[in-house]
């Protein structure tokens, strides 16, 4: 079932009258909530005969008393041609003042269930109604695939964009809220319109018996002195004026009618189910009576604009990243085809430039969804770029590609697939893995074995490219630009030179921008929030293409930190290690969530080497709270390359950072690699992690990997290794 | 202006009206207070001289969930399966007047029938009979005021 473009165009359309519903769901919880708080309540168990004779020494002509969902008891009354409502105190029967029901209330609560008009507006509402409850459902089936199951949807991590989170997180909190709320409403709806009937029972047709004795007083009824207020809803008085009329009580349990002069009962009608379920229906959806739930009500009214607005942003970033294909071929001519599964729309970027280059060079290029795979007469050659999507599964627009993959007999043209994923994510590129198993599996041949590309790294895609053209026997220059988003101006502050050893020298660059004022922060074009781990994308001159550093500072630093080693040929780092103080450079925040540190009291374990200590050293300098921080950090020779080296000791001594353990390889005794320093702490590692610790890892590829091996040598006994921790959030790499 | 013709209707009751050449048109007007609420539902019907159901004239409202506010009505005419035929209209705002006629016979006037009209308002009081009058041809264009909605109820006989 495709459910994501029905989830964003209902939620588009439904959505703009839910904004409406949701606003005035918000305010209508909020009386609840007051009447509950004015409500001067009778006492638990006093009986009704008991609190309808304290009203009528009181109060002249009543014809009705009623306790109002939230306690509150009221007395209609007709005396010397007025009609009156007033609020009493039960216990006296005092009147406390007159009772009006708010007409803000009434106004906001017909917006809310009819739009103002009247049956046509109950339509719509309820059809808004079923529009969320199948968003609801919906969002739940995405949430779930997005986490990787149904197990990981009450705990999983939501990852993403801000807008993503937020959308996620406030969908998992309220879905419950959100479908309870649509499910009474169409309840509620079927019941206005007959659909279902709420309380079938007919009163029965009784009278007062005539006779000459008077009437008995309300006190003295033997009915009303066993019902207890806390049931009663209303109490009709006779008539003054028609000796045959009746005493009519209507409670919980059910409706009683009685002799005005015998006080004999002359009819019992207990409540039908039909009824109290009803009753509980309007009192979830109302929040009648029920003022803490009033309160989640209305949260889930908020969030309604929340889910709106969050939803239409992502259907945006989504949109804006998919290109436009000048000149796609028609599949039964093309040579060459591209199929492209990708859930953001990233990935049509990479096919772009694929399907660009290769058009380049004389080839009838067709590019399309993976979805429509399918090998035409003409084609020599097929490539599949897949992203991945949470646990290892294919976007959702290709749902189904690899069921019809395998369902197709296998041809003689090569299939090449390229992943793409983020080794964050416990299945990077899980589901291009898959891919080609099957396609393997299947017989199809193959031009260039499966690659995976890691955050649609640029320079990964290039290397790529030129295996392929080897490959193809042909040139090919891949060309993929990046979009780049809009970019702030910094300007070098000061920077601090290592030596760096036989791998080039590096440099710590402090960069500072100019506060860009309140007017321009409150149209979002100021200086964006950053945190330490969150990466900065810098655009050297003379290339299109920005490289990306991690950051070791967080906006609240005041100011940018980075540390870059100078690499041979590098375009960027030669750059910046060409700046000097006052220069300015152009940039921009990739944000890096599934990266960066939460806020919390657990203990954190570092692991760093080279200049992948620039993040750890930003989450320690962040540490303000001082929770417990673990360092280990492997370098080659403490005189040229601990960077950070004199910081970190000056933090070690304040306390934001607990401990540090060094490894330096190329000196005697120094401890060998950062993976033996964390060997010889491996007690003290399984004490942390068994309390909960988080891990943070960043240097070069093969450090993770000897990292990885060693946690999992050493989280062994406690049957832990680093895939559930990444699976649980606890563990996550920055790799270069 | 709605009409309705009582003597289809009264062929249900006891009272069957042979011809309706001995009828009359009766106008009935019930004008609503400012009472500060939604739309109110109304009832007007007819009781015998003994006090029993005699026929359905209007219903104001089209929700059945909500008839067991109009107590009296639902309550007497609830033996009454065409209690509704042709006799429904929408729910009347507060201060506005509802205009329906009726051909009445003539042997209902100035034999103890009554008309009754029951008022209910959501979240409000429900108002069983606000308004009982008896149906003569003297009271004819005589205003009656309600207690709680009913500004005032007329009927004209032609």
């Amino acid at each position: 079932m495709q459910w994501r473009p029905i989830h964003r165009w209902l939620g588009m359309l439904a959505g703009a009258l839910a904004l409406v519903i949701g606003v005035t769901g918000l305010i209508l919880a909020f009386f609840p909530v007051r009447d509950t708080w004015r409500a001067v309540p009778a006492e638990p168990g006093l009986p009704v005969a008991v609190l309808a004779q304290r009203a009528t020494e009181r109060i002249a002509g009543i014809e009705e008393i009623r306790r109002l969902p939230s306690g509150e008891i009221v007395v209609y009354s007709f005396d010397g041609g007025q009609a009156r409502a007033s609020r009493i105190d039960p216990a006296n029967g005092q009147v406390l003042g007159d009772y009006q029901a708010s007409a803000v209330e009434r106004w906001v609560r017909n917006l809310h269930r009819s739009f103002m008009l009247d049956d046509p507006g109950r339509l719509v509402a309820a059809g808004v109604a079923l529009a969320m409850l199948l968003l609801t459902f919906s969002g739940i089936l995405m949430l779930a695939r997005r986490l990787g199951g149904w197990r990981h949807l009450a705990s999983g991590r939501i990852r993403g964009t801000p807008a993503q989170r937020i959308h996620g997180i406030s969908g998992r909190i309220l879905a419950l809220v959100l479908a309870l709320s649509s499910l009474t409403a169409l309840y509620m709806s079927a019941t206005t319109f007959s659909l279902i009937q709420a309380d079938s029972a007919t009163d029965p047709d009784v009278m007062s018996v005539p006779g000459d004795q008077p009437d008995r007083t309300v006190g003295s009824l033997p009915l009303l002195r066993a019902l207890s207020t806390d049931g009663l809803r209303k109490l009709s008085f006779p008539a003054a004026d028609d000796p045959e009329d009746v005493w009519h009580v209507v409670t919980d349990a059910g409706d009683g009618w009685i002799d005005r002069r015998s006080g004999h009962v002359l009819s019992w009608q207990p409540a039908s189910t039909a009824r109290a379920f009803y009753d509980w229906v309007y009192a979830l959806h109302t929040g009648q009576g029920l003022w803490a739930w009033a309160l989640v009500l209305g949260l889930a009214g908020l969030c309604l604009p929340v889910f709106w607005v969050s939803g239409f942003l992502i259907w945006r970033q989504g949109r804006a990243r998919v290109p436009r294909l000048a000149d796609n071929s028609p599949a039964r001519r093309a040579d060459t085809l591209i199929f492209v599964a990708s859930e953001g729309g990233t990935t049509w970027g990479f096919a772009k430039a694929l399907h660009d280059a290769l058009a380049r060079n004389g080839h009838r290029v067709h590019t399309a969804p993976l979805e429509q795979f399918q090998v035409t007469e003409s084609v020599r050659q097929v490539f599949i770029l897949a992203a991945t999507y949470g646990d290892g599964q294919a976007p959702a627009h290709a749902a189904r590609a690899l069921d019809r993959i395998v369902g197709q007999k296998a041809g003689g043209v090569p299939v090449s697939v390229l992943g793409f994923g983020d080794r964050q994510f416990p299945a990077f590129c899980g589901y291009a893995e898959a891919l080609d198993r099957a396609l393997r599996t299947a017989g199809w041949p193959l031009t260039m074995p499966l690659e995976c590309i890691h955050q649609q790294s640029v320079q990964q895609f290039a290397r790529w490219g030129a295996a392929l053209s080897e490959a193809l026997g042909e040139t090919l220059t891949l060309e993929y630009v990046p979009r780049v988003p809009e970019t702030f101006t910094l300007e070098l502050a000061e920077r601090q030179d290592y030596a760096g050893g036989p791998a080039g020298p590096a440099a710590i660059l402090r960069l500072r921008w100019r506060d860009s004022g309140l007017l321009a922060r409150l149209l979002g074009r100021g200086m964006p929030r950053f945190r330490a781990g969150d990466l900065v994308g810098i655009v050297p001159p003379g290339s299109p293409v920005p490289r990306y550093y991690s950051l070791a500072s967080g906006f609240r630093d005041g100011f940018l930190e980075i540390c870059v080693r100078r690499m041979p040929d590098g375009v960027c780092s030669g750059f910046l290690h060409g700046l000097k103080p006052g220069d300015r450079i152009q940039a921009f925040i990739k944000p890096n969530p599934g990266f960066t540190l939460e806020t919390s009291r657990r203990p954190v374990v570092l692991i760093g080497a080279g200049t992948g200590v620039a993040p750890l050293a930003g989450f320690i300098r962040g540490n303000v709270r001082k929770a417990p921080m673990f360092l280990y950090f492997g370098a080659r020779n403490p005189d040229e390359d601990f960077y950070f080296g004199a910081v970190i000791r000056r933090w070690l001594e304040e306390g934001r950072l607990t401990a540090l353990r060094t490894a330096f390889s190329r000196i005697k005794d120094g401890g060998g690699y950062v993976q033996d320093a964390l060997r010889r702490d491996a007690d003290r590692l399984r004490t942390l992690v068994s309390k909960g610790a988080v891990l943070r890892i960043c240097g070069s590829r093969p450090m993770a990997t000897g990292v990885a091996e060693a946690l999992n040598e050493i989280l062994g006994p406690l049957g832990l290794d680093v895939r559930r921790l990444r699976e649980r959030g606890r563990y996550a790499e920055d790799i270069f | 202006m709605k009409t309705v013709s009582i003597a289809a209707l009264l062929a249900a009751t006891t009272l069957a009206i042979p011809a309706l050449a001995q009828s009359r048109t009766v106008t009935l007007s019930t004008t609503l207070k400012n009472y500060g609420g939604d739309g109110a539902y109304l009832a007007v019907y007819l009781t015998d001289a003994k006090g029993a159901y005699a026929g359905t004239l209007w219903v104001a409202g089209g929700k059945a969930k909500y008839y067991k506010h109009l107590s009296e009505w639902n309550r007497l005419s609830s033996g009454d399966a065409a209690r509704l035929d042709g006799v429904t209209g929408a729910s009347v705002g507060e201060g506005r007047t509802l205009k329906v006629t009726a051909d009445l016979a003539d042997a209902l006037f100035d034999a103890g029938y009554e008309i009754h009209v029951d008022a209910a308002v959501e979240d409000m009081r429900d108002s069983p009979s606000e308004i009982r009058v008896p149906l003569t041809l003297a009271g004819a264009g005589k205003p009656v005021g309600g207690k709680r909605f009913i500004h005032s109820f007329t009927y004209q006989a032609q």
